[in-house]
C-alpha cells in the first residue's frame, strides 16, 4: 500500500523540480488506472483471486474481513498546469512580474474486491469513481 | 509527418533542458526467490531466511500475510523554453505470502509492475 504522504511527496517534488517558466504541465500516473470495462470480466459468485490476480496484477493491500479478505487496487492520475501571464510583459517591464494561473486534480481512486475464505470474489465497487482530471490551470 | 517534422524542430529549437529522475522505495523482488516458494512446502522460517521481515504483517482469519512491496518512481522532463513538459510515473511490485496455521505457505500472490515501467515526458494521452 502507497502511502498517501509517500504519493504527496512524489506530487510536490515533481512541482517543485520544475523551474519557473511560462507554462507548466504535469502529470503523476500511480499504477495503471482502471476502469469498469478493465473489470468487466469479474462475476460475483464465479471469478477467483487467482483469476482477479492473473488479469491485474497483486492488490496493493489485503486486510481481513468477516468470513473473507478485502482486496484493494489503487491508483491515482494527477495533472498539474501553470501559466506565468507575467511573461507577457517581461521584455518591456523594468521588474520581473508574475501573474501566474495554475491548477491540479487528483483523480484518486480504489477498487475493492470483497472475497469469501475459499477466495472467490462475492463484491467489487470502486471507492470513489471519480472523472478524469483536466489540464486547466484557469483556478476559478 | 510533415507537421510532425514542423513540431519536433520547433521543439529542439526552443529546447532548454531535459530532466531524467528516479526513485525507489524498498528492495528489490527478485522473480527466482518468488518461484522458490511452493504452496504446500515452504515454510515461515524458510519465507523469512530468504525474503526477510515483511513490510507489512497481518492476520487473515487466524492466518498470517507477509506482505513484501517496492516502488519505482521515473521522472522524465522537457524544458522548454516557453512551457515545460513533465511526467512522474510510479509502479510497484507487490508479494503476499499466505501462511496457515502450522506455518506452512498456503497462498503466493505477486506481481511485477516495475517491468514495464518507462521515462515519460508527454503528459498527456494515457
Amino acid at each position: 500500500m502507497l502511502p498517501r504522504t509517500v504519493s504527496r511527496t512524489f506530487l510536490f517534488a515533481a512541482i517543485l523540480m520544475m523551474p519557473l517558466s511560462g507554462c507548466n504541465v504535469a502529470r503523476l500516473t500511480i499504477n495503471t488506472p482502471l476502469t469498469p470495462q478493465t473489470v468487466s470480466f469479474i462475476t460475483e459468485g464465479q471469478t477467483t483471486l487467482t483469476d482477479v490476480v492473473n488479469k491485474l496484477g497483486a492488490p496493493d493491500s489485503i486486510t481481513d474481513a468477516e468470513g473473507g479478505a478485502v482486496v484493494t487496487y489503487r491508483f491515482l492520475n494527477a495533472k498539474y498546469s501553470r501559466v506565468n501571464f507575467g511573461w507577457l510583459v517581461k521584455p518591456w517591464s523594468p521588474v520581473d512580474p508574475d501573474l501566474v494561473f495554475s491548477r491540479s486534480g487528483m483523480g484518486t481512486d480504489a477498487f475493492e474486491l470483497l472475497c469469501d475464505s475459499n477466495w472467490v470474489v462475492t463484491h467489487q465497487a470502486f471507492v470513489r469513481h471519480r472523472p478524469d482530471p483536466l489540464f486547466t490551470p484557469y483556478p476559478f | 509527418m510533415r507537421r510532425a517534422g514542423l513540431l519536433l524542430g520547433a521543439m529542439l529549437l526552443t529546447l532548454n533542458a531535459c530532466a531524467f529522475s528516479r526513485g525507489t522505495l524498498g528492495e528489490e523482488i527478485k522473480t527466482d526467490t518468488v518461484n522458490s516458494i511452493k504452496k504446500g512446502v515452504t515454510t515461515r522460517a524458510d519465507v523469512l531466511a530468504q525474503l526477510g521481515a515483511p513490510d507489512r504483517l497481518l492476520q487473515l482469519n487466524g492466518r498470517d500475510l507477509f506482505q513484501y512491496y517496492r516502488y519505482d518512481a521515473k521522472v522524465g522532463s522537457l524544458l522548454l523554453i516557453l512551457i515545460n513538459f513533465s511526467r512522474v510515473s510510479v509502479k510497484s511490485d507487490d508479494l503476499f505470502v499466505i501462511i496457515n496455521r502450522d506455518g506452512i505457505v498456503e497462498d503466493v500472490i505477486a506481481s511485477k509492475r516495475t517491468e514495464n515501467l518507462e521515462f515519460r515526458f508527454w503528459p498527456f494521452g494515457d
